[in-house]
């Protein structure tokens, strides 16, 4: 029990920071990023690519890269268990190269269509994020692919009965960083120019802003705090498989969170991301006591995608605001005159 | 004294000319009319001068600056502000909102948003004229409200807010009372009257003439994408509008 | 080489089938399907079924995967988008709305073809139709097939767009259609019919693609950024362009593929991806309308009096 509340947890710090940068996006500006996972994938591969790749350099480890990438993890490992402060440190270099391969990686997703409008702007979005990860799949030599790579465990030095509770700290100290942050970065004329972008992106443009520029700032923005996520969770598993970064676990749920809490609310996205991840983890934890119950002839996993599938039009058709409505942005002045002239 | 002209802009979309050699002046504190049918050419002349639509030929000067073809954020920042033929309000946000964001705001730039000290002043100030505005719009009861609660013409009266708190020279207005019950139409333009009167010029797009007619200063007729006539103060107006050429194509709208 | 070129000629079919039924749909309703490339893999599991169930060759198949493919063409529109259209959502949230299909539709597929398993006791999630093809003269029958079926969709959208009375105004309300609606016509209508064209088109492709290459239920996730390319480096807004589109791509992923692996070995045939996703940028930047939104095309169709 114990262990499934801690997964729940962890997974709903994971989405709670993915699902946030994409209610900065799309909830508040608008943007329809189908690419979302692209940037979580950068996370991974800030970790799996390059970190791998300093410390099989730095440790001088022959041969292949999947199998030096082994070692190296376990070289550091080792190093990591007697000095936390290493590990910590690891930890926060990933973070940052993450921070700055995400916004670069947001920013060039959306320079080739940040002129059009929204439809081409999500096609474009997807179809980048998907041939990069179809790249990095089949591609066994730049992150493993497929078969996956070790990474170093930065929280080595916890003793290992502990080790996924620590980590589930971690997240969730990450994913309320990241909710203060968005909060406070929101609530300003920066929050009010997206919405009135997603409202009407020629009105803002006639007042003066360049929309080309907003949306590429957003997204460079959005992109950044999302590969946070993918970094902390390829610590977590201790390896990158590409496969774990799909575009249905990484894109389709973070909007279906979006749509499920409320968009422009990120209050709403948090208990959207929970009341999510609490249906998905039960799901998979007990798949196989579903299958045996519903005599299901195949296999839970279908039956998951069937279920948030038809979630998702439901809330399209039925409640399309979310649970949580959008609130008006109130800064210190326009809450002050709500005192004076109700 | 002249703020606005535009020289000879051509425009074809698919081979149709929607713009043929158009040259119009729009004089300072001044309120300029373009009238015309449906489809001669008003709104695009409006999104050419804008920066919507990029011309194929001519100029567009304004205060003597030649700003053909700009970006339309540009344009904003010589000081020109229009209004689109189908208002939509940002319509899930508040009616003060809606005005706010008229205004260029430091506090948009990512790395001030998180320091309100940075912005703050500018936004006690914005605040302060945003209310004095829809004071003077009447619409100040109705500040907090989701801007979609609002009636017709009070959304084109928020346009004009929204227009104000920018500090314009020239307000350009495609069709502002398109759809707004006389009475209420003479309210926006008598609006109009006294901000003309504060500085501020306006080239407005509108065919309802019978309303409009007595606040024209001067006055522009186009058709198929050229202009027919035009005449500047009362009596070339009174000219225009007994013009054949004119009287033959409302006849035949 | 020979072989290079006949895959190019079946790919490109296929992606013709596919992107026609994306831009026609695109251009009534106004969303791009992201659901368009599972409606073929939903095709290619009709087929399976037939052919494990009552032995029916899959290419005698293909009428019954057209009318199930229209079925779930208009199944799309009617379940996920319509009520959606009637509450007058942005095309962000329709584009959700495809997108959700989608996964309903992937879903359906991997448990389908985990039940098909357990009632034919093979492995049914993954398998190809490759051994069962025909060959008249050296000529594959996927190829001769593949052709055959673009041949007929053209035939029979050209005789219906330009020789019925139905075609004329479904052609007034694709190339506008709030003129279109404007002047009476009827635009639900034609919602319909590209609805289930497009249904019926991707399944018939689907039911054909097994012959080309491996089938597992994600294959949809693996092809969806070719038919997008097609449309959009074809043009969106014109039926034509899927066509120009579908062998522009098809041709160029196959020979980009082929030249690759000659100088790189196997196992580049996710790099074809590149290519499309590359010619769609291009397209995007310089010409979002695309091929077919050119001045230079308009003029060809002037000469060609169409
Ligand atoms: N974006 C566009 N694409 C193609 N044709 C256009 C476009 N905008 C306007 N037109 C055409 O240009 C002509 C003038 O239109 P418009 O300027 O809207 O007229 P008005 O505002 O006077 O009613 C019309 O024939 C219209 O169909
Ligand atoms: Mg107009």
């Amino acid at each position: 029990m114990v262990e499934l509340i801690t997964l729940i947890l962890f997974f709903f710090a994971l989405y709670v920071i993915v699902s946030l940068s994409l209610n900065l996006e799309f909830g508040y500006g608008g943007i329809p990023n189908f690419g979302k996972a692209l940037s979580v994938l950068t996370g991974a591969l800030v970790v799996g690519g390059i970190l791998n790749r300093l410390l099989i350099w730095y440790f001088g480890i022959e041969g292949d890269f999947i199998s030096a990438s082994s070692l190296a993890a376990y070289r550091m490992t080792e190093i990591v268990s007697q000095n936390p402060l290493i590990g910590l440190g690891i930890f926060l270099f990933c973070v940052t190269m993450a921070v700055v391969a995400g916004a670069i990686a947001g920013a060039l997703s959306i320079l080739p269509s940040a002129k059009l409008k929204g439809d081409y702007l999500g096609v474009t979005l997807l179809a980048i994020s998907e041939v990069v990860y179809l790249i990095l799949f089949y591609n066994t030599e730049i992150v493993g692919g497929y078969y996956g790579v070790s990474v170093p465990d930065i929280l080595a030095f916890v003793p290992g009965e502990y080790r996924v509770y620590a980590y589930t700290v971690l997240a969730l100290i990450c994913a309320l960083l990241v909710y203060l942050f968005l909060e406070k970065l929101l609530n300003s004329p920066y929050g009010r120019i997206l919405r009135g972008h997603r409202e009407n992106e020629d009105l803002i443009k006639a007042f003066g802003r360049d929309v080309m520029k907003l949306r590429i700032k957003t997204m460079a923005l959005g992109s950044a705090i999302a590969a946070i996520a993918g970094v902390v969770f390829v610590f977590y598993s201790s390896s990158v498989v590409v496969n774990a970064f799909n575009r249905v676990e990484w894109t389709f749920y973070p909007f279906l969170i979006v749509l499920l809490g409320g968009k422009g609310n990120n209050k709403g996205v948090v208990l959207g991301a929970f009341i999510f991840v609490l249906l998905k983890m039960l799901i998979d934890f007990y798949k196989f006591d579903i299958k045996y119950l519903l005599h299901l002839p195949f296999e839970a996993v279908w039956l998951q995608y069937i279920v948030f599938g038809i979630l998702a039009l439901l809330i399209l058709c039925y409640k399309p605001e979310g649970i949580l409505k959008e609130e008006p942005i109130y800064t210190p002045p326009i809450k002050s005159r709500l005192k004076t002239n109700p | 004294m002249i703020l606005l002209e535009t020289k000879n802009l051509c425009k074809s979309f698919d081979g149709v000319k929607a713009l043929d050699n158009v040259s119009i002046e729009v004089e300072r504190n001044k309120l300029t009319l373009v009238m015309g049918p449906n489809g001669s050419g008003k709104s695009t002349l409006i999104n050419a001068i804008s920066g919507f639509i990029k011309v194929d030929s001519g100029k567009v000067i304004f205060e003597d600056r030649d700003i053909t073809n700009r970006e339309p954020h540009e344009i904003y920042n010589y000081g020109i502000v229009r209004t689109f033929q189908n208002p939509e309000p940002l319509k899930s946000m508040t009616v003060l909102e809606n005005v706010l964001i008229g205004r260029k705001h430091s506090g948009e730039e990512i790395t001030n948003a998180l320091f309100t000290s940075r912005w703050m002043k500018e936004e006690e100030e914005l605040v302060e004229r945003a209310f004095k505005i829809l004071e003077f719009l009447k619409l100040d009861h109705r500040w907090d409200h989701p801007s979609r609660a609002l009636s017709g013409g009070q959304m084109k009266l928020l346009e004009i807010g929204r227009a104000l708190i920018t500090d314009p020279k020239l307000i350009i207005m495609d069709e502002p009372i398109a759809g707004v019950a006389p009475g209420l139409a003479h309210d926006i333009f008598s609006h109009v009257v006294e901000l003309k009167n504060k500085g501020i010029s306006f080239l407005i797009v509108e065919h309802r003439l019978d309303i409009v007619l007595k606040y024209v200063d001067n006055l522009y007729v186009m058709f198929n994408g050229s202009v027919i006539a035009h005449g500047k103060g009362r009596d070339e107006i009174e000219k225009v509008l007994n013009d054949p050429k004119v009287i033959e194509v409302y006849i035949g709208d | 080489m020979i072989d290079v070129l006949i895959g190019a000629m079946v790919w490109s079919n296929l992606l013709v089938l596919l992107a026609l039924g994306l831009t026609m749909t695109y251009i009534t309703t106004g969303v791009p399907n992201f659901a368009q490339a599972s409606f073929a893999i939903v095709g290619s599991y009709i087929a399976l079924t037939l052919l494990r169930l009552i032995g029916l060759n899959p290419y005698l198949s293909i009428p019954v995967t057209f009318i199930l493919g229209g079925i779930l063409g208009l199944s799309t529109y009617y379940i996920a988008l319509k009520p959606l259209i009637k509450r007058k959502a942005s095309i962000e949230m329709l584009m959700i709305a495809t997108l959700a299909w989608d996964l309903i539709l992937f879903g359906i597929i991997g448990a389908y073809s985990e039940v098909l398993s357990a009632i034919t006791k093979k492995t049914e999630t993954l398998f190809v139709f490759t051994s069962l093809d025909f060959n008249i003269y050296g000529i594959p029958g996927r190829l001769i097939v593949s052709s055959l079926l673009v041949l007929l969709t053209i035939l029979g959208l050209y005789l219906l767009l330009y020789k019925t009375k139905f075609g004329i105004a479904l052609r007034a309300s694709m190339e506008n259609p709030s003129l279109a609606e404007a002047m009476g016509i009827n635009v639900e209508n034609t919602r319909l019919f590209s609805w289930f064209l497009s249904g019926a088109l991707a399944c018939m492709a689907g039911s054909v693609l097994p012959y080309l290459q491996e089938i597992v239920p994600q294959t949809g996730y693996f092809i969806v950024v070719s038919i997008f390319a097609a449309s959009i480096v074809g043009g969106l807004y014109h039926i034509v362009g899927a066509l120009v589109g579908g062998y522009i791509i098809g041709i160029s992923e196959s020979l980009f593929t082929y030249i690759l692996s000659i100088l790189l070995g196997p196992g580049v045939l996710v790099y074809s991806k590149v290519i499309s996703l590359l010619m769609m940028i291009a397209t995007v930047l310089l010409h979002p309308r695309g091929i077919t939104g050119t001045e230079m095309w308009r003029r060809v169709e002037r000469w060609l009096n169409l």
